[in-house]
């Protein structure tokens, strides 16, 4: 039974956004809950996806379990102790342990820095070595990475995005963590491109035995590389459950419409019964707009074809994560 | 005439010049293709294979230099045929060293007069492009309504400005934005990203051109924004008919709104021929790029077997360092012992290996 190595019990984060320039005094605050409730755990070895549209938390969960934000309210566990209220010294040492890839190619690695230094910053903060040491581990972050020797003198700007994105991953590598938050490391790259990261994230895992938290809104790729699938909808998450279940037999509306939306951006002939779960009022959402209860029910299929149950809109009533077996879990009244 | 293509690109090379590595880019080096009257043209392939500077080159927006070099794009509307790089060679100069261009000379500034004279008439009007970001190219300082209004007045014979405005707002409806008349005085971003894509789309199809250039009309949006957005296209296709150039690296939207693919690999086109040839995976008459390219998309097997992806091997061909031979050799996993020696020595040519089905590699010549 392998051990769990994050746990992440009813984590908030919330976001504050002052109104105008007197709102200091008057006190008025507009609230943005990012994360509003989530929790989930991560076991050893075993990689667990988040999916949802951009702006629904995906991030900002990897950001704050790795406590590179502050939580709201909540608790994290990483080894069985909390680390919510870590201090500085304590998250320095953390760190060394648990790492994150960052989305953006571009701004994560220094543009003013050659990939040789870059990565010898990264093995010196953590540990005191002398510069054979440093040099022989970049060799092996290299090696284990896959990337030539050739490009360490390079700058960031001179690699294309495969190989930046494989810098990052060395980089990370190099501390020698055991959790990893990868932040859609696939997105911005080329299918041909993505393949070999995504080939190359399995690889590190089975040979390093990392756990990975793999946010992405590419559904095929987090299907592939995950052993959990969690589905965020507006800072909530909606549907958990094993990957291949959340894939081929969702039961939450909202994560058999992004499938779906998938399948038939490909099919010639778009079914009309794909046609017909799509024909909620389909506005992009917005933390700002108001709602009660089931925060998805706006956009819902089901909530229209059951002709509007007022369960789903009473503010009572919010629907919770509950298990419908083998682990599979849906927030809905009416899952399908 | 009537079954002249509607555009038709000749040897078109496009390079850019390098000063720290002292050598030229060559983004496009020697694509041909053409769209026929009421087509959707894909095309596919890496970034840095070409395919938005191909797009760029057809409406002379290329600035730096030395820019569009040799070619011919010829552009058949209103019952003539125009080559949109007519005159070029006078302003080019082009040094060769065994068959490859290694010295440009080109009056940069006399062409741009040139080609802005005869790109008047057409850019905008007969040939509208939707670009790669909407966010971006979408004037930030002006509502999404005027930005149409404007591009109606200046390209179409609607030039009264309330007519523009209802006009404006036909085609606000007509791409599906809720409330267009609310919309229309709405600033960029003020708008979604779906939105503003949508306004882009609604702006090139105002001034009802003959050609459109889609150029990642789906990249950077949400998954159930992208597949709305090829359903918009998909629809806009089979009510207006507009014949399009379709540019993307994703194949699934390629695939579905295509009727001929073109695959480009570094600068060149390695493939051309109808969708259902190029884009199935299980036929296997096909360019070994094309192969890998469809291999490396994941799909059920990969997760219901557990399987590796299979990655092509190595980066995007850096297209300062052209190899002598084929140039995806260096990347090939179907180089046979036989062909071997011209793979890596003589750049196959585009020949026709089906009927309408070309493809660049020597596996299918003797």
């Amino acid at each position: 039974m392998p051990k769990t190595i994050l746990e992440v019990i009813d984590l908030k984060k919330h976001f504050f956004h002052r109104k105008g320039l007197f709102s200091a005094f008057s006190g008025e605050e507009r609230r943005i809950p990012a994360v509003d409730g989530v929790s989930f755990y991560l076991k050893e070895n075993e990689t667990v996806g988040l999916v949802g549209e951009s702006g629904c938390g995906k991030t900002t969960i990897g950001r704050t379990v790795l406590r590179l934000a502050a939580p709201t309210s909540g608790r994290i566990l990483f080894d069985d102790k909390d680390i919510t209220t870590a201090t500085t010294e304590q998250l320095r040492k953390l760190r060394g342990q648990m790492q994150m890839i960052f989305q953006d190619l571009d701004a994560a690695l220094n543009p003013k820095m050659r990939i040789r230094d870059i990565l010898r910053e990264a093995i010196t903060v953590h540990h005191k070595v002398s510069d054979e040491e440093v040099s022989r581990r970049i060799g092996e972050l290299l090696e284990q990475v896959n990337l030539k020797k050739g490009k360490l003198s390079n700058f960031p700007h001179e690699l294309s995005g495969g190989e930046k994105r494989r810098v990052g991953i060395a980089r990370v590598l190099s501390v020698g963590p055991r959790l990893i938050v990868a932040d859609e490391p696939t997105s911005a790259l080329d299918v041909s491109i993505q393949a070999q990261v995504v080939n190359l994230l399995r690889d590190l895992q089975s040979q390093l035995g990392l756990s990975y938290l793999f946010i992405s809104h590419d559904l095929r790729v987090v299907e592939l590389i995950s052993h959990k699938v969690a589905v965020m909808y507006l800072g909530k998450i909606v549907e958990m459950g094993l990957s291949g279940r959340i894939a081929h037999a969702p039961k939450h509306p909202y994560t058999h419409i992004l499938w779906s939306s998938l399948v038939e951006k490909q099919s010639k002939e778009s079914s009309s019964a794909t046609r017909n779960t799509q024909s909620g009022i389909w506005g992009v959402f917005d933390f700002e707009r108001p709602y009660s209860g089931c925060r998805f029910a706006p956009r819902c299929p089901v909530y229209e074809s059951q002709g509007r149950p007022t369960v789903c809109t009473d503010p009572a009533s919010e629907p919770q994560l509950r298990d419908i077996g083998d682990g599979h879990q849906v927030a809905c009244h009416f899952p399908l | 005439m009537k079954n002249a293509p509607l555009l038709k690109i000749e040897d078109l090379r496009t390079y850019f010049y390098s000063r720290s590595k002292q050598a030229f880019i060559r983004s496009v080096d020697g694509v041909n293709l053409e769209i026929r009257r009421g087509e959707t043209l894909g095309v596919v392939g890496e970034s840095g294979s070409g395919k938005s500077i191909t797009a760029l080159s057809v409406l002379g927006l290329i600035s730096g230099g030395p820019g569009v070099i040799a070619g011919k794009i010829l552009f058949g509307s209103n019952g003539e045929q125009k080559d949109l790089l007519d005159g070029l060679e006078g302003y080019v100069k082009i040094g060769r060293e065994q068959n490859r261009i290694m010295q440009v000379s080109k009056d940069v500034l006399g062409w741009e007069r040139r080609s802005d004279e005869v790109m008047r008439t057409i850019r905008g009007g007969e040939i509208a492009m939707i670009f790669q970001n909407p966010k971006a190219s979408l004037n930030p300082f002006t509502p999404v309504g005027k930005q149409i209004t404007e591009a109606i007045r200046l390209h179409t014979k609607i030039t009264d400005a309330q007519e523009a405005a209802e006009r404006a707002i036909y085609w606000l409806k007509r791409v599906k934005i809720d409330s267009p008349a609310l919309r229309f005085d709405n600033y960029p971003f003020g708008l979604s990203g779906g939105m503003c894509q949508r306004a882009m789309i609604a702006m090139a199809l105002a001034c009802e051109p003959a050609l459109l250039i889609a150029d990642e009309p789906t990249t950077g949006l949400d998954a159930t924004i992208q597949s709305k957005i090829v359903d918009l296209l998909a629809e806009l296709k089979s009510e207006l008919g507009t014949t399009t150039m379709l540019i993307s690296h994703d194949i699934s939207v390629i695939s579905r709104l295509s009727d001929s693919v073109v695959v480009m690999y570094g600068g060149t086109v390695v493939e051309y021929g109808p969708v259902r040839d190029i884009l199935t995976a299980s036929i296997s008459s096909k360019h070994p790029y094309t192969s890998a390219l469809l291999a490396s998309i994941p799909g059920e097997e990969h997760v219901r077997d557990k399987v590796a992806l299979q990655a092509i091997e190595g980066d995007v061909l850096d297209t300062i360092n052209i190899p002598a031979g084929c140039r995806f050799y260096a990347r090939c996993n179907r180089v046979t012992p036989k062909i071997r020696e011209n793979c890596e020595r003589r750049e196959p040519d585009l020949r026709e290996i089906a009927p309408g089905h070309r493809a660049r590699c020597w596996l299918y010549f003797d």
